[in-house]
């Protein structure tokens, strides 16, 4: 089980009353208020109607999801008249498996893959993507895989994590990793 | 390192109106290309970038990283950040000019506020965590501290500075970034109750969201560049010990120090731009940076009627370099300052001419 | 439109060294201490090195737990997480064998209560666990 409380392996002077202090604790704990961007509602927006948008720039012609409304490359700013819906299906390019360690506030339990996925139609991947419906020793790059839509897409509004289950196998045949090697870095 | 000139050539400093939810990109990307095509430059006309920003305040960390987005930064850049005022960024673009290797550099500093729950909290952080966060005085707390030692030294009562409260605001209505627009009445504003020592709500920053950049240029550079530099005759930054009483309070000696390494005596200035959040430390750093009657301050208002946190100092900077350039003054002075009760300063002075 | 409010914690667990071990071990004894320098000035809260030369301090010598306000501010409504939930003033206090103040809070009531050079004494916690804050307040002296 995680911690509830703070790290507790360095006693503090009241863990060890009859020695020197030699540890204190300090929790900073400070609130914050999110804005939502008017480039995440409309993204949020398109979530909830089930399609993926992206931003294609008008210079150098890259399709960037999410929306950004601005080309990094180029630095030049992308607008609606920009916008163009990707796929939701795409090919795995990179991986990780997550052992997550125990700390203060740590909410997952098991080991779990997340993967960048590079939707068609899109020229940058998407990061930190949950799959579902495969080991995680039977993830590789090259893998196809399709969205898993949420039933209820009542949170679509907070972006991908809150529209998309995860991501599965969709049984295409593998894409050769020479096709996306300028995604993987 | 031969000391060269190096001028301000261009700046720009981003509307207060800005859509909700706006992120620190979308603030720096219209003026960082507004202050390069200004003077004809380029992204890839600066040889190095430097940034002011601190992550606590949208409670993201390595925000700046983000912000690097506004840089066009690829093919790689050269750039470096600061979790500074900006115009501590523009103090190492400033060295970094003097290595000789480079002309152009290009120093931004974005900040908002709005993101922070209480901001007397978030700056409660920058204090030392053993025996000052643990009692949580805000940064009003520790200025009215500030206030009482320097007002019972030089006698200072609090209509003193509901007058500058006044002025900071009547002279703000000008000025399209200025968020107050309350009284501007000296005995309506004391009428007013204190919230800490002698201080009422007035006295303190109006924090708010911004974002600001300026553009140095080596002398021959700037030259090539506009016909109207503003040269940095002296630049310079000291800091106070932290713990409160552990200096002089009712002073501020780092700012003097700043001042005299700065070269501020040498000639008279005629506007100083001071990043004076409180109503008393206005008074404070006119005695502290020696400036005399015929000195202007804060032409704008200034940090108590517009603080966007992080981005102030620059902002003094590019006040003070923008009176130079429409021919008002000859020789500005702009001030940053960082920690609680202006423990950290910065003193900059501005000439025009060739 | 509002936005969503959420909460960054960073749990810290610090070392706190020597010199701000012993002050804090001090505490929790219930006793002051100061931090001697070169020059023969006590300086309280004791740190590692000399303000005015940073060079290191040479030892801890204990301070009385009481002595007199030189500097405060009333706080008519204190915030969220300050250690009073009534009015109450932070103070600069001047600890008797002491040439630095103190940074802490003033218990007294009222802000008529409260002058410059007034008598206080430290009110400490039952429980301390080696933090300044165990001291819940000073408090004008004879009120402890």
């Amino acid at each position: 089980m995680a911690d509830d409380k703070p790290p507790q392996d360095k006693p503090t002077g009241a863990e060890e009353p009859d020695k020197p202090v030699r540890f204190m604790r300090q929790m900073v704990s400070l609130d914050y208020i999110a804005h939502q961007s008017p480039l995440a509602r409309r993204y949020g927006a398109a979530l909830a109607e089930k399609r993926v948008v992206g931003q294609r720039c008008p210079k150098c012609s890259l399709v960037y999801v999410p929306l950004r409304g601005f080309c990094p490359l180029c630095v030049v700013e992308m607008t609606e008249n920009d916008e163009v819906d990707v796929s939701d299906h795409g090919t795995i390019t990179t991986f990780t498996i997550i052992t997550p360690i125990q700390y203060y506030g740590q909410q997952e339990r098991e080991d779990y893959t997340l993967a960048s996925i590079l939707l068609d139609g899109a020229d940058q991947t998407i990061g930190q993507q949950r799959l579902g419906s495969i080991d995680n020793s039977e993830v590789r790059p090259g893998i196809r895989v399709k969205a898993v839509w949420k039933d209820d897409l009542s949170g679509a509004e907070s972006g991908t994590g809150g529209a998309i289950e995860h991501w599965e196998p969709s049984g295409e045949p593998d894409v050769d990793p020479a096709e996306f090697e300028e995604h993987v870095s | 390192m031969s000391l060269q000139d190096i001028a301000i050539v261009a700046w720009a400093e981003a509307p207060r109106e800005q859509p909700e939810g706006t992120t620190d990109s979308a603030l720096l990307i219209p003026i960082i290309s507004e202050a390069l095509e200004a003077v004809g430059l380029s992204r890839r006309d600066v040889g190095f970038w430097c940034s002011g920003s601190a992550d606590y305040l949208t409670g993201a960390p390595f925000a700046f990283v983000g912000q690097l987005e506004a840089t066009g930064a690829w093919p790689p850049i050269n750039e470096s950040h600061v979790e500074m005022d900006g115009a501590w960024a523009l103090y190492e673009a400033w060295v970094r000019l003097h290595h000789g290797d480079i002309d152009v550099a290009c120093v931004y500093a974005a900040g908002r506020p709005s993101a922070a729950g209480d901001m007397g909290e978030v700056l409660g952080v920058q204090l030392d965590p053993y025996y000052l966060q643990p009692l949580w005085p805000d940064h009003i707390a520790l200025a009215a501290l500030q206030a009482d030692a320097f007002m019972r030294r030089t006698n200072t009562n609090e209509r003193v500075l509901a007058e500058v409260v006044a002025a900071a605001r009547t002279v703000a209505s000008g000025d399209a970034n200025a968020v107050v627009d309350g009284s501007t009445d000296v005995d309506e504003l004391l009428r007013a109750p204190t919230v800490a020592g002698p201080l009422r709500a007035h006295d303190a920053p109006t924090f708010t969201d911004g974002a600001a950049t300026i553009v140095l240029a080596t002398a021959d550079k700037a030259a090539e560049l506009t016909d109207n530099p503003v040269w940095i005759r002296g630049i310079d930054h000291r800091i106070d010990a932290h713990y409160p009483t552990m200096r002089d309070l009712s002073r501020v000696h780092s700012a003097s120090v700043a001042a005299e390494a700065a070269g501020v005596a040498n000639a008279p200035i005629e506007l100083a731009e001071l990043s004076a959040g409180f109503s008393h430390q206005v008074p404070m750093l006119i005695e502290a940076l020696g400036l005399d009657d015929n000195c202007a301050v804060n032409q704008s208002g200034g940090s108590i009627v517009a603080d966007p946190m992080m981005v102030t100092g620059l902002v003094r900077i590019a006040r003070a370099a923008q009176a130079i350039t429409t021919g008002a003054k000859k020789r500005t002075l702009a001030h940053a300052a960082s920690g609680p009760a202006l423990q950290q300063n910065l003193v900059c002075v501005l000439e025009g001419g060739q | 439109m509002a936005g969503n409010e959420w909460t960054l914690e960073f749990p810290y667990r610090r070392s706190v060294g020597p010199i701000v071990g012993e002050f804090l071990t001090a505490l929790r004894k219930g006793e002051l201490k100061g931090a001697r320098t070169a020059s023969g000035r006590v300086i309280v809260p004791a740190l590692e090195y000399d303000p005015e030369t940073g060079e290191p301090v040479e030892e801890l010598v204990a301070v009385a737990d009481h002595g007199t306000v030189t500097s405060f501010a009333w706080i008519a409504e204190p915030k969220r997480h300050q250690p009073l939930d009534r009015p109450f003033a932070f103070a600069h206090i001047r600890l008797e064998g002491a040439d630095t103040d103190l940074f802490h809070l003033v218990d007294a009531g009222s802000e008529e209560a409260m002058s410059i050079g007034m008598a206080v004494e430290a009110s400490w916690r039952d429980e301390r666990d080696g933090s300044i804050t165990d001291i819940a307040a000073f408090v004008p002296t004879g009120d402890a």
